[in-house]
């Protein structure tokens, strides 16, 4: 355990080493931030209601899905693919390391800072903006979302590491890995609330794991989900959990058979 | 003066047709790239499509002027894309060395740096956004000619303004070795521009129209031809564009002259 503490550890120090990349990237996601916001604040002026929408719950949703999304989609396990490609796979099965959890624990180091930074810059948002954002007070709702983002965010380790094991038929991993954030930028909810689409096309995509990453957590929040359809909810994205990692397993035995250590 | 253009010309000819060529060596990779890009517009697009379906204007404009922004944008970041993707592998250059070789050949080494390496990928997308920009000005009332004219030397004016923006970055680039960051941070900039900068707070849509010219860039040549921009921002928009060409070639020559050829 210690060592896998250790490298979350080493995942900090290695992000605050490269401080114009970290400067950087914090801004653009300020400024991602702000265009959504904006444009839903234009959109929805005060007393209008959209699709069971009002102001301060479609602001509230925005802010919360931003802040949601550094906690479930940071993750390091983007070089898993090249890590294969460069044959650097090989130093890691000589190691008395689990691969896994050395990713995890990278993870780990990147969403702790993540939640830091995005606290702090939110706060100074708010006080900016003044945006009129929902309190939710129940904390039994506030406990079933923590577990739904904690389901999300192994869920999205499992599906984003299985992606970098292309890695193992294909140099090609960057340009699957660019259309899942295609798709999962519009399906997982963080530009608009899911359930503002058209009832057919939300009832069928309620059903895929995208869903269950942003949308489903801050739904909980709003309080707009009663337990029955919270707990479906959840069933369905512990489904999913389990589903990718067994297929995390199955693809990761049959490539490590192929795994020739090229480019090594 | 015309036998180095057709110089300039036909060795851009030849870069493109090199990285063309190693483009499409993963056929598997460059088909879902173009997917991806595609995708990515469309996705949008049905977002605002939707907005519009249920609140008719935003910040003023209806749909159709909606979509030409959008549009609009497209066509420049997408046109940018195409003749400026080398800018994207220039930090390596710098880091191994590679500039020490470009310094040496007999043409200019911006010229190089900028275009020696247009990504045909972006092609599809150049394409789908001059096809729609038709299909969309042509549901919008009063165009003129005059309006349209000024469109395309707005567009060709917001063309200078991103080059200038990557000759900023290119020397970043040279003086510090940090270019990813900076140039995802301009794409994130004019990504603000997808929809007309009045939705912004009027602070934010003044520092993105005249501080950061994204206004300038995007939204301009749309509203020139609706007829909606008054004759003195067409004089800034130019006047913009020719300061920060002439800026950015002294910035370029400023960080020249602090190269230190560390890595060769």
């Amino acid at each position: 355990m210690k060592k896998y503490f250790m490298i979350a550890k080493i995942t900090w120090e290695e992000m605050f080493t490269y401080r114009i990349n970290f400067i950087m990237w914090r801004i653009r996601w300020i400024l991602g931030l702000l265009m959504i916001y904006f444009l839903w604040l234009s959109v929805l002026p005060k007393n209008t209601v959209f699709f069971g929408y009002n102001q301060s719950l479609m602001l509230t949703y925005i802010l919360g899905t931003s802040l949601i999304s550094s906690i479930v989609t940071s993750s390091k396990t983007n070089a898993v693919g090249d890590e294969i490609n460069q044959g650097n796979l090989s130093n890691f099965l000589i190691r008395p390391i689990n691969y896994f959890k050395y990713w995890f624990a990278r993870d780990v180091g990147d969403k702790s800072m993540n939640i830091i930074f995005c606290v702090f810059e939110l706060t100074i948002l708010f006080f900016i903006l003044h945006p009129p954002v929902f309190i939710q007070t129940n904390f039994y709702f506030l406990f079933l979302m923590f577990v739904s983002i904690l389901i999300a965010l192994i869920l999205f380790f499992f599906v984003n590491f299985l992606l970098g094991l292309i890695g193992f038929w294909s140099p090609e991993v960057w340009a699957p890995r660019f259309v899942f954030y295609i798709i999962l930028n519009f399906f997982a909810g963080s530009l608009f609330p899911l359930d503002i689409l058209p009832k057919q096309i939300f009832s069928i995509i309620q059903f895929s794991p995208f869903t269950y990453l942003l949308f489903f957590p801050l739904k909980i929040y709003l309080g707009q989900l009663n337990i029955i359809e919270i707990y479906k909810g959840l069933l369905i994205s512990f489904a999913w959990t389990v589903f990718f990692y067994y297929a995390l397993r199955y693809t990761w035995k049959i490539g490590l058979k192929g795994y020739t250590a090229q480019g090594k | 003066m015309l036998n180095s253009i057709i110089k300039y010309f036909k060795i851009w000819l030849k870069f493109t047709t090199i990285a063309t060529q190693i483009a499409f060596t993963s056929r598997f990779g460059a088909t879902v790239f173009i997917v991806a890009k595609i995708l990515r517009i469309i996705f949008f697009l049905l977002l605002l499509i939707f907005l519009t379906s249920k609140v008719k204007v935003i910040a003023g404009y209806s749909l159709w002027q909606i979509a030409l922004f959008y549009a609009t944008f497209n066509l420049i970041d997408s046109l940018t894309q195409f003749f400026l993707r080398e800018v994207y592998r220039f930090r390596s250059y710098v880091t191994m060395g590679y500039l020490d070789y470009i310094l040496i050949k007999p043409f200019s080494a911006l010229f190089r740096s900028l275009f020696g390496g247009s990504d045909l990928l972006d092609l599809p997308v150049i394409f789908l956004s001059v096809i729609f920009i038709f299909i969309v000005a042509q549901r919008i009332e009063n165009l003129s000619l005059v309006g349209m004219l000024l469109y395309i030397l707005l567009v060709l004016n917001a063309l200078l303004i991103a080059a200038s923006f990557h000759i900023f970055v290119l020397s970043i680039g040279v003086l510090t070795t940090e270019v990813d960051n900076t140039i995802m941070l301009y794409r994130d900039l004019t990504q603000m521009g997808r929809v007309p900068v009045e939705i912004y707070k009027e602070t934010i849509s003044w520092i993105i129209t005249f501080i950061i010219p994204v206004g300038i860039m995007v939204s301009f040549p749309t509203k020139a031809l609706m007829g909606l921009l008054s004759p003195s921002s067409v004089f800034i928009s130019f006047l913009t564009g020719l300061i920060f060409i002439l800026l950015s070639f002294k910035f370029w020559r400023f960080s020249l002259s602090r190269y230190s050829s560390a890595s060769s």
